[in-house]
């Protein structure tokens, strides 16, 4: 006599937590999608429901394995490490648009101690983490000169002569600029003159692409070296105490900018007669998201880096 | 840094000695878990501990059949095994300790 309720093992397989696998890394589903499959399946036979919460689960484990990086353990600190010096390069470009609107407003407000203490804070933590990047990078330098003796060059030589060919046309770029802001006047030099202004604008982007260039370039070497374990280790801990640092100067610099834009907002569009004084500054905007931009990119890699660490 | 907590619900220690009895597929391991420790894994929090553990040497896959990969504990992970077992036996001692002392007389509790 047959039963009127299905069995569990003869219930319709509903999809729906094995389309979940897509969300996974594609090499982590090369290794244990099937196997997580299976694992699916043998609990739907079983008579388990998969429910939200198995459904939630295995979303959380797709972001964590998306989080910690595919390969071994190497491979995914210089992953995280990487993604750590690409958010550098998006957080230098930001200190740059920063740096040039803070130009003027300590003459404007020279006892507001929150701003002077934000604004230090961000200048000794810009300065240390330079500091950081720049050791870290130097760390890396011997592995690289044995990669380009080995063949690496051809995997970097298009990114390099882009580089370099964007590296002379920016300095070509700076002297004629500060030939032409030689004969301005400050207040031409802060946007009264928008020929200059958007000189200055392209001049800018073209040092920032620089940049960009040069970063692609390490970054593509860094996918091919081979570090040693000591300097590896140092790139872990490196890449999350660098995405504290970055989240730390977004913070003062939202809290300069609210202190500044507060009493003298003026002083973040250079202070002259007749400057525009909204407290929205819009370079001051693309800077602070560029910064969080760069925060969550360099959280990301750090907590990629620091996830591998113990398995090296 | 141990991969496994001493934690008594930590999914790398209960697989770690789920696989102590022999080696398991993943269905296999979550049944086994759960009649042992009353903990109900999730798929992916139980495929994300095996990716820990297979990556730091504590277990291994072997042959198995069809999309079904069974796992066995390694060298290293019995080790690991038997240290955070150690960890949690202080643990539990101390609590013992701790509370035969608070019901004696003139303990805590009195």
């Amino acid at each position: 006599m047959s039963s009127s309720r299905p069995s569990p093992r003869r219930r319709r397989f509903t999809p729906g937590p094995t389309a979940l696998l897509a969300l996974y890394p594609s090499a982590w589903r090369r290794r244990y999608g099937d196997e997580l499959a299976a694992l699916i399946l043998d609990m739907h036979a079983d008579g388990r429901e998969a429910g939200a919460r198995v459904r939630t689960d295995l979303a959380r484990g797709a972001i964590r394995e998306r989080l910690r990086g595919a390969g071994e353990p190497s491979r995914r600190v210089r992953g995280g490490a990487t993604l750590v010096l690409w958010a550098w390069a998006l957080f230098s470009i930001a200190g740059a648009i920063v740096t040039k609107t803070s130009e003027h407003w300590q003459r404007a407000l020279p006892r507001a101690a929150t701003a002077h203490v934000a604004f230090s804070t961000l200048t000794a933590l810009a300065i240390a983490a330079a500091a950081a990047v720049v050791g870290a990078v130097a760390l890396t330098l011997p592995s690289a000169w044995r990669l380009l003796r080995e063949g690496g060059w051809a995997r970097i030589r298009l990114r390099t002569w882009l580089a370099a060919v964007l590296t002379v046309l920016a300095v070509a770029a700076t002297v004629g600029l500060a030939a032409w802001a030689h004969g301005l006047s400050p207040a031409a030099r802060n946007g009264h003159d928008g020929l200059y202004a958007a000189a200055f604008v392209a001049w800018a982007t073209l040092a920032a692409l620089c940049l960009l260039a040069w970063t692609s370039v390490a970054t593509r070497l860094a996918a091919d070296v081979r570090c040693g374990r000591a300097v590896l280790r140092l790139h872990a801990w490196l890449a999350p105490g660098l995405a504290v640092a970055m989240s730390a100067m977004t913070v003062a610099t939202l809290v300069w900018w609210a202190v500044v834009a507060s009493h003298a907002p003026a002083a973040l569009t250079g202070g002259s007669a007749g400057a525009h004084a909204s407290p929205v500054v819009p370079m001051l905007v693309l800077a602070a998201a560029l910064m969080v931009l760069a925060t969550v990119v360099a959280a990301v890699g750090a907590v990629r880096a620091a996830g591998a660490r113990g398995a090296l | 840094m141990p991969v496994t907590r001493a934690r008594a619900n930590d999914p790398t220690l209960l697989i770690l000695t789920s696989l102590a009895s022999g080696e398991k597929h993943g269905y296999a391991l979550l049944q086994d878990i759960e009649q042992f420790a009353g903990v109900t894994l999730g798929p992916g929090t139980l495929y994300g501990a095996i990716t820990r553990l297979e990556e730091r040497g504590m277990i291994e896959p072997v042959a198995g059949s069809g999309r079904r990969r069974p796992y066995r504990l390694t060298a290293r992970g019995a080790e690991e095994l038997d240290v955070a077992l150690a960890e949690l036996r202080t643990i539990a001692d101390e609590g013992r300790r701790r509370l035969t002392a608070r019901a004696a007389p003139g303990g805590a509790a009195a």
